[in-house]
């Protein structure tokens, strides 16, 4: 059981946009940089200090467009209320408009992978309703079939490890 | 639990781009949405249209994310009044003005901002986000509007947009929020395009930033928004509100933490206090 000062908040968020071609921008870095940016032009030097500690873009998929950040318990809110001002995604000097939706927020990684497959359950439940032919409709019903939590499929990784470094002294 | 709302989409010309703009707004989770009209006086006269037909408009409306209802499309007005003469159209019994689902109004001024806390009915006045603001807020027509149940509505598209715009939304949000005490406080967003429209959850989150709780913030895109298009579906005769879609007799409600309370006289005189349902609109 991790220090109560260590413990650390995971921001769900999906990326929307108008062009299909932003998701080549999903990738850790520029989702990482607009986060901040976007931190530092609300809350100045002072919320991108404190959102800073321990913030890393946790996992990724640019299919989907899910996006799960991590930050500290103590500077969540910095971190969530800035995050209606990111517009834009940059990569390899490319730049798409987009906004991202917050969809949850946990205290550990299993409670946000739940969360998502559930999600994604709904997503393909309404993908379901919209299929135009026999082929598609088998595809989706299959894909809902293996939407569970399993132990292989939890994501890699200790939840507690710094990955920044920073050692208690 | 009321589902979220957001009473500020401006009507373009453009059909598809509006379709574009309510498959998102489904997409993110609003049960509601309604489309603006704004009627501005200062420019050449204008005459209130009839509001456009959502089911005419939309033929197919999208379904909203997390639940299996279509979204719901209402009718707006915003009147932007800068001189007290514009009030006459309000207080004139036009048909027309009665056929929109809400009717908000936008004051240029102090005295303009007292009229509409005080005696003209409708559901929302509009808080300029965009500019200093000329005037500030004074407790006794604020306390007022509050007791009529009149909601006020801040925009957040402008903030996002610009970092001007951003410190001038605060700061009139926070003088407003010092007054009120975070009550009756409508957050919604004025957006043109689909990627100015954010999430209910990151809605209520610039709440905070407007010096709401996170209660008074969640509020501010459910319930009290249910409670404006309630305000709107009543007419007020003498002291009984009547439901204009079915013959219940509405005494009063209100808005509470735990979401809309209404106080109906059944038949045969019977009193009953329940939460208003999701589904009576």
């Amino acid at each position: 059981v991790p220090d109560a000062a260590l413990r650390c908040r995971y921001v769900l968020c999906e990326v929307v946009s108008e062009d299909p071609r932003c998701r080549q921008c999903i990738e850790d870095r520029a989702v990482g940089l607009a986060v901040r940016d976007a931190i530092g032009r609300v809350h100045g030097d002072f919320g991108l200090a404190c959102c800073s500690i321990s913030f890393t873009v946790k996992y990724l998929n640019a299919y989907t467009g899910t996006v799960l950040l991590r930050c500290r318990k103590d500077s969540y809110r910095l971190l969530c209320s800035a995050l209606p001002f990111v517009r834009q995604l940059e990569s390899r000097n490319q730049r798409y408009p987009c906004f991202l939706n917050t969809l949850h927020v946990g205290g550990t990684i299993r409670t946000c992978q739940k969360f998502l497959i559930e999600y994604n359950r709904r997503q393909l439940l309404m993908l379901l309703q919209s299929c135009t032919n026999e082929e598609e409709r088998r595809c989706v019903q299959k894909s809902l079939l293996s939407c569970s939590l399993t132990e292989e499929q939890c994501l890699s990784g200790n939840e507690d490890d710094d990955d920044d470094g920073t050692d208690t002294d | 639990m009321a589902g979220f709302s957001d009473l500020n989409i401006p009507q373009g010309p453009d059909k598809k781009s509006m379709q574009g703009l309510l498959e998102t707004a489904a997409h993110l989770g609003y049960s509601a949405v309604a489309l603006n009209h704004v009627i501005d006086f200062k420019e050449k006269k204008q005459e209130i249209i009839k509001p456009v037909s959502p089911s005419e408009l939309f033929p197919s409306l999208p379904v909203v994310q997390g639940t299996s209802k279509r979204i719901k499309v209402l009718t707006r007005l915003t009147l932007v009044i800068s001189d007290p003469s514009h009030c006459n159209l309000l207080r004139s019994t036009s048909p027309n003005i009665r056929l929109y689902d809400i009717i908000a109004v936008f004051p240029k001024t102090e005295k303009l901002f007292h009229i509409a806390c005080t005696t003209l009915d409708v559901d929302l006045v509009c808080i300029n986000v965009t500019e200093k603001l000329p005037f500030y807020f004074r407790r006794p027509p604020v306390n007022v509007a509050i007791d009529r149940g009149i909601y006020f509505e801040l925009l957040y598209t402008p903030a996002i947009k610009d970092s001007t715009m951003r410190r001038y939304t605060i700061s009139n949000a926070i003088s407003l929020m010092q007054i009120c005490k975070g009550k009756n406080i409508v957050v919604s967003s004025a957006a043109e395009r689909p990627l100015e429209l954010r999430g209910p959850y990151d809605v209520a989150n610039l709440g905070l930033l407007f010096g709401l709780s996170e209660g008074e913030a969640k509020a501010a895109v459910s319930t009290n928004c249910r409670a404006a298009m309630l305000h709107g579906a009543f007419s007020a005769s003498q002291n009984i509100w009547e439901l204009r879609k079915n013959r219940k007799v509405l005494l009063c409600f209100t808005s509470t933490e735990t979401g809309l309370w209404a106080l109906w006289m059944q038949p045969k005189w019977m009193l009953c206090f329940r939460e208003v349902p999701v589904s009576c609109e």
